[in-house]
């Protein structure tokens, strides 16, 4: 079978300066998380730019064996979504509003929303837990709400592809656990994530090759960039490190070995240690803590 | 809905007051008497002149409407892409070329701000960085040449008639509608006007930053030419009858916002009310208040101006 995702040669310069350099990974079967990590300016972001075909690049790009390039924004929108790190709406208006927007592709020119697709966007705000405040003015709310209605807006596109650029960025600790929670209920389905605590495990007998096999996963892929390297190793199936421009390691959290994880990460980060601690709270699993070493 | 009902009362009062008020005295009996001069005065002069303040108004504050939402700016109007300076230079280019009367005078200014919003769109679609700032610094461009032409215009006019004329016509009066004139403007504005309000999604759409919009399925480019074409239509075919009026496309949609909450369909609505009502009342004030008629400009800013300083005074912040 051809793979789900995959990405080829991705090149980019700007000004003479190589920012991504042959970037190539892929994905065989969808139902993953794919966590992005890097120090700044080691194109994380302009890799997502570049999937999404906001940046003219060298190389191909695959989902579904559909090449992404080309396609129009409609066609485009109804395969990919990107979350950007602050959505860029500036005007009032209503979260709802914001929420129907993720049917554009969906609607002809003079269409407006059905009433299935209203109810279907109330459902995604009861998703997320703001069902009452589908009236309330967008630009009213506090930072992680944005990002909350926005990925509400995300569940109502219903897309097989969804690029997130630093969710974490504007929110705070809970809020951050909070959003990564739901974007892995998105992929992995509901059943798997009531599970997964998000607690940093290293349940290295979980094998991750067959839970790809399961079936109750979403038909969907999320490629996140983090900060957070701790984040990152609690939520994502698969890492990518990335170092100026190059892809320079690809990690399974829930499969590597500890040591193997700590040098990858000491190449991107500097001198780290990560240290695997025992929650006492939760019996059988562990919990991985990243230290800088000063 | 109780809000668009108040408007819509506003506007009937308005839309009355403008038919009754003027030089000429008409009395509804007058008219049901078939008195030949009052029906001649009202079918030829009042009812024209009140419809075009009616559908002007209307197209203006909607074109403002879009204006704003599009460009994210609350300052954004028909001017951010030179259309009111393309309109002048055309109005003043026929008022020395032409004919001073008044349809080529329309004919002209509206022909002068469909060029200017042709140039400022077309500069967009030929520079390789097409966003929102482009089409601004675009729209400066051109209204700075649209000025210098209607600068060496006014230069080459004769002090007398043909530079009052100009600057009368830059003041804004619905002082010179008649019913030949104002057919097809009136046709257009409310096609257009139409138009946007059933693309009201798209317009809303167009209110995200572009790279999120694009990858909400927009095609950013393509509707943003489309609907600005459409907005800029809308106040040329007004402005080509009534010269420049100022301030309603910039005030409008303000109120309108302040008062239905946020971008609903029904703002944009209510902001095309708001502009008739008020194009009407400064109408009917300016050809009520003094022996000669004056420039409705004055009126609505006057109008407009103390209702935007309360609005920002008493403007809960976020």
């Amino acid at each position: 079978m051809a793979e789900f995702f995959s990405v080829q040669d991705i090149s980019i310069s700007l000004g003479g300066r190589q920012i991504l350099d042959h970037v190539s990974f892929s994905v065989d079967a969808p139902g993953h998380v794919i966590g992005l990590l890097g120090p700044n300016g080691s194109g994380k972001t302009t890799l997502l730019r570049a999937l999404c075909g906001e940046l003219p690049h060298d190389g191909h790009v695959f989902l579904e064996d559909t090449e992404l390039a080309g396609l129009r924004p409609k066609e485009l929108a109804k395969r990919v979504s990107y979350i950007p790190q602050q959505s860029g709406i500036s005007i009032s208006m209503s979260v709802l509003d914001v929420v129907l927007m993720g049917f554009y592709s969906k609607l002809g020119l003079l269409s407006q929303p059905s009433a299935d697709m209203k109810a279907a966007a109330l459902r995604a705000l009861a998703t997320i837990g703001m069902a009452d405040l589908a009236e309330r003015d967008y630009l009213t709310l506090s930072g992680g709400e944005k990002q909350l209605v926005i990925l509400a807006r995300t569940l109502v596109e219903d897309t097989k592809l969804l690029l997130f650029d630093e969710p974490d960025s504007s929110l705070d600790l809970g809020n951050k656990y909070r959003m990564v929670r739901m974007i892995s209920e998105l992929v992995h389905g509901r059943q798997n994530s009531a599970e997964a605590d998000f607690s940093i495990q290293s349940q290295l007998s979980e094998n991750f090759a067959m839970r790809n096999a399961d079936a109750d996963h979403s038909g969907k892929t999320a490629l996140i960039c983090l900060h957070d390297p701790v984040l990152a190793l609690a939520c994502c199936d698969m890492l990518m490190l990335l170092k100026d421009g190059r892809l320079i390691c690809r990690l399974w959290p829930k499969m590597d070995s500890v040591k193997d994880m700590e040098k990858a990460f000491s190449e991107i980060y500097g001198p780290v240690r990560l240290v695997e601690i025992s929650d006492p709270e939760m019996q059988d699993k562990t919990r991985l803590v990243l230290l800088p070493i000063i | 809905m109780a809000i668009l009902t108040l408007a819509m009362t506003f506007l009937v009062i308005a839309f009355v007051s403008a038919l009754t008020t003027g030089k000429y005295p008409i009395s509804l009996a007058d008219l049901r008497a078939g008195d030949p001069m009052a029906v001649r005065t009202f079918t030829v002069l009042r009812l024209p002149r009140a419809l075009m303040g009616l559908i002007g108004g209307f197209g203006l504050g909607i074109a403002g409407f879009v204006y704003q939402t599009v460009f994210r700016n609350p300052l954004a109007s028909p001017d951010i892409i030179g259309v009111s300076s393309g309109a002048s230079a055309g109005a003043a280019f026929a008022i020395l070329f032409v004919s001073a009367a008044s349809p080529s005078t329309t004919v002209f200014a509206f022909l002068g701000g469909l060029l200017a919003v042709c140039l400022s769109l077309g500069l967009t679609a030929l520079s390789p960085v097409k966003e929102n700032s482009s089409i601004v610094l675009a729209g400066i461009a051109v209204h700075a040449l649209a000025q210098t032409f209607l600068m060496v215009l006014k230069l080459m006019a004769d002090p007398e008639k043909q530079l009052a004329s100009i600057e009368y016509w830059i003041m804004g009066s619905l002082a010179g509608v008649t019913a030949s004139k104002i057919p097809v403007p009136v046709v257009i504005i409310l096609v257009t006007s139409a138009v946007i309000f059933l693309l009201h999604r798209h317009v809303l759409a167009l209110s995200v930053r572009e790279d999120e919009a694009r990858m909400l399925g927009v095609s950013v480019q393509r509707t943003r030419f489309f609907i600005l074409f459409l907005a800029t239509l809308t106040v040329a075919a007004a402005v080509s009858v009534t010269g420049l009026i100022s301030f309603i496309g910039l005030l409008a949609p303000h109120t309108a916002r302040l008062l239905t909450g946020h971008n609903k369909q029904s703002s944009c609505l209510l902001s095309g009310i708001i502009g008739s009502v008020l194009l009407l009342a400064a109408d009917v004030l300016a050809k009520s208040l003094a022996a000669v008629e004056l420039p409705v400009s004055i009126f609505t800013s006057l109008l407009g101006a103390p209702f935007l300083i309360y609005l920002i005074l008493s403007e809960r912040r976020h």
